[in-house]
């Protein structure tokens, strides 16, 4: 098989200019605003996805248990319209991958069989080791096939699968042999890999479509747990709860107390903020010695843990996590901030007259978005703009001449002097004035993060400027950030992106205003967006056009 | 702001830091936000990242070993019991009797001759304040300095820079706590110039912090100090530092870490022990120097290093124990007058590290107590 290709939406508007230009000025708005009613939103298009690597592990974490083994990295996805999220309902399998899912579900199947594991993961034991035993591989496959599959299984593939075993068994003369083989070609079973969506009828707004139940659980257990929809949530699609108001505030007020939830919002926040650089992000050593591939495993957990501390813990305000001077430590950034810490984790707070503040000046911001030997204004202003705000900055143009910048024996000293080389050249300067002011203001933090107070000599000028607010070094350029209305709507852009699996078009305007207004009056705590999106129709309503229908037939037919 | 690591944007090679750095910080500091120093309420601390007996080597060894390197217990066994002689020994007279003379010594005699370092040039330091017949000058012509340790080890390949002790001192000193030694200075007023201030010796608990080289370690970590476990490594000494170079005042004993993994008995007794060490406020790097107690020293040895180990580098504890015994140039027994140590350096680099105390007073350990 060359490749299996998802049967995704195959138009996706870009972020059009009206959602990125006409959000100024309009905060005071929302603030007034209160609580509207939602607008009729036109829904999303149903998606087949493909899992993640994190999603298959956190899914055979819940089946089988933490005890399960497992050294894999999917190959990534390509990130559309700022999340990898986005990018997984346009993958395919090539066959070098599907290589790597069937190494995963051989080792897994062999783990779950294994005489350390059967006990726990498989509920019953055969009349005799060396022979089939339909009764118990029917008791094992059909509860593990409808959390795998997340739904149950037809009768005709139950079959299938228990069938397979029985031939397995019997000619291995091994029970959990043949049960060993039928549990890999389920773990490489299509609907496994992929998460498909399917349409049913409305019936509370006839002539529209809507995720059939067990869609609309793993849309749910995807978004908030990053992880397959577990048996309370499968049974409450399965009895038709969750297609009720109350039976879906009810799951979803479950899933939101869930400790799950901050798997579910770790995977968020490492895609928006684009951590997946992490495993590439590399310093000169001769420039950066304090600066290894442990700094930045260590820094990317930094600002997971600080967003979750701050969000879901504290439920706090998502626009001060950019101001915050709370944090927590570990010896390999502790090198880079100069302080004592203690081995492990440990909250941290910035003293009170620390130039840090807030997430801009963690180490994974300051590290990611530079150069290996040096720091880059321009990639932290972009970095800022496209990340936080949503904003999209133009590529350069391709005759573009970088030996000005690139050259390390010109003749500047500071990288101020460097990058204003840029305003000289006049094709350069349109974008670059949208970038270099933001990042100046973090000259102060060289490539790797740590805090100086000159370059080569010079003593840095950290001033700068974001849409018309100007500041004199990184705190100012922090409240800058705080205070601008772009900042939450971003997150609510990116939330909502995230949640139904593709990026917002033109077409979730209204739902997206009504989803500022939300937040905003909800003084942007993430519980409170969290809950408008997975509550609202748009969430689970879909498009009338490409959307398969389930087949009635093939759902009467299941067990 | 990182202390005053040279700025490297312009693709410098590695940072090698300023000694001055820190009063040049000092003068920043008055206008910019207060931010983390090496050097804080005239404390700084160090953590050990490399160690190596001295052993003064020429390039192709024979200046300081004209005779040639001595054998060790693969040689010694063939010699002693060769297998052309048709005999058929037992463990008991052959390998584990001269296994036994490597702490009982004087009492038979060395069936092979053993090979001192020559040569008038050693490494270490003047411990004695004299200038004696036996006494060496330092590379850079220093007269006086004691180090008979150079003698004994000097030829014996395992000692030497590649040599299997030197090299796993080294690993084992990385990847296992027991050898985290640290100091702290306290009551430093200056880095540079400072006629009093406190060395106190503790054990860490924590790993080294590599830096992104792979090859050094990074300025900066923490170290908690180990006063449960570690209580016997803590000892106390007075210095001064002149133009950057840390000297302190002998103490009469320290108890210096060194131990394989898994082996809970490995640390020498110095007596008379003192540091010289170079300061800066990333870097630390010098002498320990002192008389090793000659008992603690062939301990260390034989009960860290299987006799299969010490085939590797030719080392054969046997030999060595009777070397070190007539060597040993100080602490004469009160009873028999046979010195009991013997003059020997450390070359040490400590890097700079953050020392977390557990508890507000320092309990120093008991000097003279039992060495074992």
């Amino acid at each position: 098989m060359n490749s299996i290709k998802s049967s995704s939406t195959t138009h996706r508007e870009p972020i059009a200019p009206w959602l990125r230009g006409g959000m100024v000025g309009l905060a005071a708005a929302f603030a007034l605003a209160g609580c509207a009613r939602e607008p009729e939103s036109p829904g999303t298009e149903p998606r087949v996805s493909l899992v993640t690597t994190e999603q298959y592990l956190n899914s055979l974490r819940y089946i089988f248990g933490p005890g399960i083994e497992l050294q894999i990295q999917f190959p990534p996805f390509e990130r559309t319209e700022g999340l990898l999220a986005n990018g997984a309902a346009i993958a395919g399998i090539s066959s070098s991958q599907l290589e790597q899912f069937q190494s995963a579900g051989a080792t897994v199947a062999a783990q779950v069989v294994d005489p350390v594991h059967r006990d726990f993961s498989i509920p019953c034991k055969p009349a005799t080791e060396d022979a089939a035993d339909d009764a118990c591989a029917t008791q094992f496959l059909s509860k593990v096939g409808r959390l795998l599959f997340r739904r149950p299984l037809t009768q005709a593939e139950l079959t299938a699968f228990v069938e397979s075993a029985g031939s397995g068994a019997n000619t291995l003369k091994d029970f959990y042999a043949g049960l060993e083989a039928a549990l890999e070609a389920m773990l490489l079973s299509p609907e496994v890999l992929f998460v498909v969506e399917r349409a049913e009828p409305d019936p509370d707004h006839p002539g529209r479509l809507r995720l059939d139940a067990y869609s609309l659980a793993a849309r749910l257990s995807y978004f908030l747990w990053d992880s397959a929809p577990d048996d309370e949530l499968l049974a409450a699609a399965e009895s038709g709860e969750l297609q009720t108001k109350k039976g879906r505030a009810r799951a979803v007020e479950r899933m939101l107390a869930s400790p799950r939830l901050v798997d579910g919002m770790r995977a968020f926040f490492d895609d928006m903020f684009e951590f997946n650089l992490f495993r590439t992000v590399a310093k000169d050593p001769t420039i950066y010695p304090d600066f290894t591939s442990v700094t930045a495993e260590a820094a990317r957990e930094q600002t997971l843990r600080t967003v979750i501390e701050h969000l879901i813990v504290e439920k706090k305000d998502y626009r001060d996590l950019f101001t915050t001077r709370s944090s927590f430590m570990t010896p390999a950034l502790a090198i880079l901030h100069e302080t004592p810490t203690s081995p492990g984790w440990t909250p941290y707070t910035l003293p009170p007259d620390s130039p840090r503040m807030g997430l801009l000046t963690q180490i994974s911001f300051l590290s990611l978005h530079a150069h290996p030997g040096r720091s880059s204004p321009t990639l932290r202003g972009k970095a800022l703009r496209e990340i936080l705000l949503c904003q999209h900055v133009p590529e350069p143009p391709a005759d573009v001449d970088f030996s000005i910048v690139n050259n390390p024996d010109s003749h500047y000293p500071t990288q101020r002097d460097r990058v204003n080389a840029h305003s000289e050249n006049a094709s350069c300067a349109g974008c670059h004035k949208i970038m270099d002011p933001i990042g100046l203001a973090l000259e102060n933090f060289d490539g790797e993060g740590s805090f100086r107070t000159q370059e080569n000599g010079v003593p840095i000028d950290a001033s700068g400027e974001l849409d018309g607010v100007k500041y004199n070094d990184a705190a100012g350029l922090a409240q800058a950030l705080h205070d601008n209305a772009n900042l939450p709507r971003c997150l609510v852009q990116r939330a909502f992106s995230y949640g139904v699996g593709g990026a917002a078009g033109k077409a979730d305007r209204d739902f997206l205003t009504y989803l500022n207004e939300r937040f905003a009056a909800d003084d942007y705590r993430l519980h409170e967006l969290l809950r408008s999106i997975v509550l609202s129709d748009a969430f689970s309503r879909l498009r009338q056009s490409e959307s398969p229908v389930l087949d009635q037939a093939q759902a009467g037919d299941q067990t | 702001m990182k202390h005053e690591r040279p700025d490297t944007t312009q693709g410098r090679s590695t940072a090698t830091h300023l000694l001055l750095g820190a009063l040049a910080f000092g003068s920043l500091a008055a206008t910019q936000p207060a931010t983390a120093q090496a050097l804080r309420d005239g404390r700084i601390g160090y953590v050990m990242t490399e160690r190596r007996w001295a052993v003064y080597e020429t390039e192709d060894g024979k200046t300081e070993c004209p005779n040639g390197f001595n054998l060790g217990p693969r040689e010694q066994f063939a010699i002693l019991f060769p297998a052309s002689s048709g005999k058929v020994y037992t463990e008991v007279e052959s390998h584990l009797m001269r296994e036994g003379l490597a702490f009982h010594d004087m009492e038979s005699k060395e069936p092979f001759p053993f090979h001192d370092a020559q040569g008038p040039i050693s490494y270490g330091l003047n411990l004695d304040g004299k200038i004696g017949p036996n006494d060496f000058q330092s590379p850079e012509g220093v007269k006086g300095v004691d180090n008979q340790l150079y003698r004994a080890i000097g030829c014996i390949g395992a000692y030497r820079l590649n040599g299997v002790v030197s090299f796993f001192d080294t690993d084992d000193m990385y990847d296992n706590g027991y050898n985290r030694w640290m100091i702290e200075l306290t009551g430093v007023d200056d880095l540079v110039n400072d006629d009093d201030v406190t060395v106190t010796t503790y054990r860490g608990l924590d790993d080294l912090q590599r830096d992104g080289t792979g090859s050094a370690f990074a300025p900066g970590s923490t170290q908690e100090v180990d006063v449960r476990w570690g209580q016997s490594f803590i000892s106390q000494l007075k210095g001064k530092i002149v133009n950057g170079v840390l000297t302190t005042e002998p103490i009469d004993r320290l108890k210096w870490p060194n131990s394989q993994p898994g082996v809970a008995s490995g640390y020498y007794i110095i007596r008379g022990s003192r540091l010289e060490l170079q300061l800066t406020d990333q870097v630390a790097k010098g002498f320990l120097a002192g008389y090793v107690d000659v008992e603690s020293f062939s301990h260390q040895l034989n009960t860290n290093w299987a006799t299969h180990h010490q085939s590797y580098g030719q080392l054969s504890a046997s030999s060595l124990h009777r070397a070190l015994r007539r060597l040993a140039d100080a602490y004469p027994d009160p009873k028999t007058g046979v010195n009991t140590a013997i003059s020997s350096a450390v070359q040490l680099t400590l890097t700079q590290v953050y020392l977390v105390h557990p508890q507000k007073k320092t309990v120093v350990a008991k000097s003279g107590a039992s060495s074992r």
